[in-house]
């Protein structure tokens, strides 16, 4: 026990007050030299890492709402798109139709029309036959009664061409 | 070969005075001496010698006995070693704003921010962790550097020794009582210690009891590290021992063996035992912020 109370438990006041001194030394200096530096800069760089995290998620949120925006005004224009192809196709439709519709009456009026030209020409021609046939058959009457007939002969003759003519007519 | 073995070991023995005990041997290893130069002593231990006997030769007032010892040596060499560290990794950190790329640099980074975040941070709040960083900062890695220096062959453990335990204990002792002054008032000494809401009665008793807490931490404190680095290096010289004991090759084996265990197992302590100094200092410390 003699050499444990004298050895290994013994507390020497020097050696302690050694150890505070140079415990207060090694910390004086190091506090100034190394943990004051040590510790701006850590402090520094964790205020950078956690600013830049919130910066970034910041611009992650920012990035969402472009994102949700752009994609409705995709979809607006998509819909504005299909609005646009459907009003032009019915557009389209109505013209065509309309088109047709012209082209054909404007054939009909053109045929009508035509009829009416043949039909006076026709009554036209008629007429001038008519009135040809009178005088050619007036002519051969005179030459014939002039030669061969009396004047009761004659006008019966007369009376059966006008007659005839007119059932041609 | 073994021959050689044999010489050697009887050069040690010789060395030590012819048959020492096991506990002449131990207590040689472990316990503290002046520094006393012979004849082939190098400059340095010459130079100590000569400051031994004549600066340090008085006791200061009468108590301190200032000679230089080995166990002053190696805590010298353990503060010399943390500034040889530290100061050029500041710089470092300091010109590397965003990290250094240095293997070195980081590797004490990362202690550094160990201590901060498991040692400091859960017992201070964020603006006084800061302050506190530089104190506790400066513990652990003095009494880490003390307690590897110890594991080298030839050298010392300085926190194996209860003057420089006590010597680290105080402080933490007198940061108890200086931040609750300094936090809560001169006052904090007697109504701060004491838990609130108890009965006037009991009041002085608890008193007593609490103060009496108050010396015991330290004290705990300077028994834990002195009794945990004594341990293990006592086990490492007896395994060692044994060899001489027995005069045995075959010993040497087994007991090399054991010594480089035990040495292992000392490499874990060295780091346990400074994260415990550090960590409970800063929890008593820490605590005495608050009224609790």
């Amino acid at each position: 026990m003699e050499v444990l109370k004298e050895g290994l438990l013994k507390v020497d006041p020097g050696l302690f007050l050694w150890t505070v001194i140079t415990f207060i030394v090694l910390f004086l200096i190091l506090w100034k030299a190394a943990w004051k530096p040590i510790v701006d800069a850590l402090d520094a760089r964790a205020e950078k890492v956690r600013s830049d995290i919130e910066n970034a998620e910041m611009m992650r949120i920012e990035a969402e709402k472009q994102l949700a925006q752009h994609k409705e005004m995709m979809e607006k224009a998509n819909s504005e798109v299909a609005s646009i192809i459907a009003e032009g196709k019915a557009e389209a439709e109505r013209i065509r139709s309309a088109i047709i519709e012209k082209a054909n009456a404007e054939a009909r009026e053109i045929s009508e029309k035509a009829k009416k030209e043949i039909e006076m020409a026709k009554d036209k021609a008629l007429a001038e036959i008519q009135t040809e046939i009178v005088t050619i058959s007036t002519e051969i009457a005179a030459k014939i009664i002039a030669k061969n007939l009396n004047p009761e002969d004659q006008k019966k003759l007369v009376e059966d061409a006008i007659s005839k003519i007119g059932t041609v007519q | 070969m073994l021959q050689i073995v044999r010489t050697v070991f009887e050069a040690i023995i010789a060395a030590h005075g012819e048959e020492e005990s096991v506990s002449e041997v131990v207590m040689h290893h472990l316990t503290d001496h002046p520094i006393v130069a012979t004849e082939s002593s190098n400059v340095i231990v010459k130079f100590i010698h000569q400051l031994n006997t004549t600066v340090f030769s008085e006791k200061l007032f009468g108590v301190f006995d200032m000679r230089i010892t080995r166990w002053v040596i190696m805590m010298w060499l353990a503060a010399f070693l943390c500034m040889v560290v530290f100061i050029p990794v500041a710089i470092k950190i300091k010109r590397a704003k965003m990290g250094s790329s240095s293997k070195w640099v980081n590797l004490w980074e990362a202690i550094i921010s160990f201590v901060h975040d498991e040692i400091v941070e859960p017992n201070f709040e964020h603006h006084y962790a800061k302050k506190a960083m530089p104190w506790f900062c400066t513990v652990f890695f003095f009494i880490l550097f003390c307690n590897l220096l110890g594991l080298v062959p030839g050298m010392s453990t300085a926190t194996g020794n209860l003057a420089v335990t006590a010597g680290l204990a105080v402080f933490t002792l007198v940061g108890m009582i200086g931040v609750g002054i300094v936090k809560q008032g001169p006052l904090w000494i007697v109504t701060g210690v004491v838990p609130h809401g108890i009965p006037i009665v009991i009041f002085p008793l608890l008193w007593v009891i609490e103060i009496l807490g108050l010396l015991i931490k330290p004290f705990a404190l300077t028994v834990r590290l002195f009794a945990n680095m004594t341990a293990g290096h006592i086990v490492i010289i007896i395994f060692i021992y044994l060899v001489m004991m027995f005069k045995s090759y075959w010993v040497g084996i087994g007991s090399v063996a054991g010594a480089l265990l035990i040495n292992l197992l000392e490499l874990l302590v060295a780091f346990i035992q400074a994260y415990i100094f550090t960590a409970l200092s800063a929890m008593f410390i820490g605590s005495s912020m608050h009224a609790h």
